[in-house]
């Protein structure tokens, strides 16, 4: 079929007709399709047709905030939605937060009460949202209302604030990472209140004997300055921990209940954790504490590897702590121990070890099993009261 | 639902001459056809209306149109009218632990979890989004064994999601410095995703973790650091590990991004949010910010700084970014090559419609193994005594004379409590963090066992399930007494079995009958609680006289 082309000033009619068009209206449809984030509750740009009847939500209101709030109380916040628009406007109940309480829309004027309504011209609803402060800290909570106003589709209300426990720990758990065997290790835990009367200690005790000789504590009345600090707080006591010489190498969990009198007799808890640890410890990439060993893996022999660890000491005898390669498995496997060097304030000493397979070593396996036992490092470390430091090595050298 | 619309032309139009010079030369027809039917077209078409499918990434992949309308209903439709970004920077933090949402009262009304948290990231990806995925830190909130090994397991999710760089909480470096070493460090030639200006493992020249790090998403540079506030400093006791205040430590890493030419420049600041607004104002080059801290949700919009005015540039605006907590939140911050609106925020709740991963599912299994292998002793769970001093006997026990509440037990939830935990995929019943819940004779909100309490259903079968002691507190003092096993005095018969009574009858007693239950129904694991509505359905009674009755027909 033959198609005649038409005439050049045709062409240019039609263009100019169909780009003059949309010329004009994209400018007009992008400003008014422009995206906009929750919070800009007036977008510009859409201009709505005069003598078209629009629904216009109307939210003075969308954050509230309770403030201080008791433990367990309970407060409710209502926000007002209303139509200033001259057609009927629906608002529809969204996404809550987890475990704030929305209420359904509650009819001020000229509404009914569901989850879904219309207001009409003029009418107004009520959207309450409540909440338990069951546990203490800042709390944001919100609820979300579409409507059917196209310039403000959805509207998020908020409520926070920050609930004021009875009592509070600061911390609640002592973390000691590692305590040496030898003791000395102090720390100390501020139990704040917040009642009409300051604290009186009646009485400190630990439920767990076992290594309760191990560990001592003292109670004081906390300064002014430090209560002042603690938001909401009007009492506190400082409670005053040491680790005792002997403490047990292992995990160590100790519970201190404080009771109080606010006058009323209440408990308060702080626990203590930490793990009592020898003077000689390795830390690196590969190290597997719970197995207690070096996994380096299956290497290839062609390529070799290369790897670091580190060895720390600690205690009164780091600044004797030299280590010295005595033993390797497999022979292949080269060790070199690098220069000791302090670690942050100087309690710890650090020796960086540096592994190497080189390439071009004979195939072995010594990935630890009955039939191929693991390799090792050992080391003569300095330490008086561990000289030697052997180090199970998991490899394998494949060719 | 309305919302806001996509743009309806997201290229710019041709000028009208050179496409009247082009129609010339092509010819009205082929005009027409590009018109109408060509790619122009559908750019025009009209504006997608709230219930279609939004513009951005909406679900993850294989999950149903009906889990995603569901919780874009009860969450909220994300990335509405987004159009496509240059890239984006998806924030997370303050984990606290919460490996996964707990499935006690159904998971999918829960938020949160590193298999969702994949799964978004996938989505995004997919939708060929350039991401740039950054952690604040605080990838737990315990100590002992099982925190160490979920920090790792923790941490190699985030190594397999590819995280650009992630930020130390206090609770991280509360850990062994071996465990953190271990897990944190360079594998191969893979850079550790850990950064941190303040913190050094080990040292500061230990070389494991750098103090900076530039990447680039969608031809974007992004720089990054991270510290910890000062504050938080004090938390760590941990002799390997050093430390600088947070303002100080910052000049190093400052000056090389600012030496890196970087587009955007992000700082991840484990500190309070009064600490991090200082040191936003001394370092005013970082235009994203983050802080610790603050509600548990993030607030719908980060909150505006004030702009970088550096002489000679423009005003750069600058954002405070907060995360909200256990991971139940991701805030997304889209960079677009639009002057207008060059930059957008997303709070995207990690709710069911990302569905599940399944690499991530095989990292929770390898962590519940691990749990399972090295068994409760393993993890170092030394039982403490009971505040009461008083040994449990088992449901069994209490059955022999409590028929009728025996019954209301066993038709309830609490006689399947640790069932759930072993048939869920991967099994949970190795599980410490859930155990404590689910078993006799343990401290719910501690993880711990009391003396004589569940250790092992091999162990102590009797104590398997949410059985009567955990509410009325350790019976075989009264179960042996009842039994005429051990001679009391009637005195300290009726003694011992008031102890075990509960009263509802005033409002001091309820109320400790209630902080009881809490200790479970907790705000993470059963949001929804309400005593009076679920009371009903657990309530129990004896007969005036019935237990003792059948008592006295045991001796």
């Amino acid at each position: 079929m033959d198609v005649r082309a038409p005439g050049s000033w045709s062409v240019v009619a039609v263009a100019v007709a169909v780009g003059g068009l949309v010329g004009v209206g994209n400018p007009l449809l992008r400003a008014s399709t422009r995206p906009w984030r929750l919070g800009e509750f007036d977008p510009a740009g859409l201009q709505m047709q005069e003598g078209i009847a629009v629904p216009k939500v109307d939210a003075p209101s969308t954050q509230y905030a309770f403030g201080t709030m008791a433990e367990g109380a309970e407060e409710t916040h209502k926000f007002v939605i209303s139509n200033a628009g001259d057609a009927p406007l629906k608002i529809t109940r969204g996404a809550t937060s987890c475990s704030c309480t929305v209420s359904d829309f509650e009819a001020v004027e000229g509404g009914e009460t569901d989850g879904e309504k219309l207001l009409p011209p003029g009418g107004a609803a009520e959207l309450r949202l409540k909440w338990r402060g069951k546990t203490g800290g800042a709390f944001r909570q919100q609820a979300t209302v579409f409507t059917n106003d196209p310039r403000r589709p959805e509207i998020v209300f908020v409520v926070e604030g920050f609930v004021v426990p009875v009592w509070k720990a600061e911390p609640k758990s002592i973390v000691l990472t590692s305590i040496p065997s030898q003791g000395g290790v102090k720390a100390s835990s501020r139990i704040f209140t917040y009642g009409k009367e300051p604290p009186t200690v009646k009485e400190v005790s630990t439920p767990d004997s076992e290594t309760s000789q191990f560990v001592s504590f003292t109670t004081a009345p906390l300064s002014a300055e430090e209560i002042a600090r603690e938001r909401g707080a009007t009492g506190g006591v400082l409670l005053d921990v040491e680790i005792l010489a002997g403490v047990p190498i292992g995990p160590l969990r100790k519970t201190i209940l404080i009771d109080l009198l606010l006058p009323e007799i209440v408990r308060a808890e702080v626990t203590i954790e930490g793990t009592v640890a020898g003077d000689l410890a390795l830390a690196g990439q590969g190290w597997d504490s719970s197995r207690q060993v070096l996994q380096l893996g299956t290497i290839s022999g062609r390529t070799g590897t290369n790897t670091q660890v580190f060895i720390t000491a600690k205690g009164a005898h780091r600044d004797a702590v030299h280590p010295v390669v005595r033993d390797v498995v497999p022979a292949s496997m080269q060790v070199a121990v690098g220069e000791g060097k302090p670690v942050g304030s100087g309690a710890v000493m650090r020796f960086p070890l540096t592994i190497t397979i080189p390439a071009g070593s004979a195939p072995c396996n010594h990935l630890g099993s009955s039939q191929a036992p693991a390799g090792r490092i050992v080391l003569d470390t300095g330490h008086p009261d561990s000289p030697t430091m052997t180090i199970p090595v998991s490899v394998a050298v494949g060719p | 639902m309305p919302s806001p619309v996509r743009p309806l032309c997201r290229r710019p139009l041709l000028p009208l001459a050179r496409m009247a010079a082009w129609a010339g030369r092509r010819g009205a027809a082929t005009i027409l056809a590009v018109l109408v039917g060509g790619s122009v077209l559908p750019d025009w078409a009209p504006a997608a209306r709230a219930d279609e499918a939004p513009a951005g990434p909406s679900r993850g992949a294989g999950v149903s149109d009906e889990t995603a309308a569901t919780f874009q209903k009860r969450n909220g439709v994300v990335f509405q009218g987004w159009p496509q970004p240059k890239a984006v920077l998806v924030f997370t933090g303050e984990l606290d632990g919460y490996i996964e949402p707990c499935g006690c009262t159904g998971k999918e009304n829960q938020k949160g979890g590193l298999s969702r948290r994949r799964n978004f990231l996938g989505a995004l990806a997919a939708a060929e989004w350039p991401v740039v995925a950054l952690d604040l830190g605080d990838q737990v909130n315990r100590f002992g064994r099982q925190t160490e090994i979920k920090f790792g397991s923790i941490v190699d999710g985030l190594k397999a999601m590819q995280y650009a760089a992630v930020g130390f909480g206090p609770k991280d470096l509360r850990l062994p410095a071996e465990e953190v070493v271990a897990a944190v460090s360079a594998v191969g030639d893979t850079p550790t995703p850990f950064v941190c200006a303040n913190v050094g493992l080990i040292g500061f020249d230990s070389g494991i973790t750098p103090l900076h790090r530039v990447v680039e998403a969608g031809g974007l540079k992004i720089g990054i650091t991270a510290v910890l506030g000062d504050a938080e400093l004090a938390e760590i006791r941990n002799d390997l590990i050093a430390t600088k205040p947070a303002a100080e430590a910052l000049v190093e890493p400052a000056a090389a991004l600012a030496r890196a030419g970087c587009d955007h420049q992000v700082l991840l600041a484990f500190a309070t949010p009064e600490e991090t607004k200082k040191l936003a104002a001394r370092y005013p080059q970082f235009d994203f910010v983050v802080t610790a801290g603050g509600a548990e949700e993030p607030p719908a919009q980060p909150e505006k700084l004030p702009p970088h005015r550096a002489a000679g540039n423009p005003p750069v605006d600058r954002h405070l970014l907060e995360l909200g907590h256990k991971g139940m939140f991701a805030v997304v911050i889209g960079l677009f090559d639009d002057a207008a609106l060059p930059i957008r925020s997303q709070r995207v709740p990690l709710d069911a419609r990302w569905g599940e991963a399944e690499g991530m599912i095989r990292l929770l299994a390898g962590y519940q193994a691990q749990l399972e292998t090295l068994g409760l002793t393993g993890l170092g769970l030394t039982p403490s005594r009971h505040p009461t001093g008083r040994r449990f006997a088992g449901s069994a026990t209490c059955a022999e004379c409590h028929k009728s509440s025996f019954e209301v037990w066993t038709n309830s939830g609490h006689a399947n409590a640790l069932t759930t935990l072993e048939t869920q995929t991967p099994r949970r019943d190795g599980d410490p963090e859930c155990l404590s819940c689910h078993v006799v004779g343990w401290a719910p909100q501690k993880f711990q066992p009391y003396e004589g309490g569940f250790m092992g259903v091999k162990a102590t079968p009797h104590l398997a399930q949410q059985g009567c002691e955990n509410c009325h507190g350790p019976a075989a003092a009264h179960a042996s007494a009842e039994r005429g096993q051990v001679r009391v005095p009637a005195a300290d018969r009726e003694r011992l079995r008031s102890e075990l009574h509960l009263a509802l009858d005033t409002p001091q007693a309820k109320q400790r009958v209630m902080n009881n239950c809490l200790e479970c129904h907790d705000l993470d694991n059963s949001p929804q609680f309400d005593f009076d509505t679920y009371w009903p359905q657990v309530e129990h009674g004896e007969e005036p006289g019935a237990a003792a009755a059948a008592a006295a027909a045991l001796e």
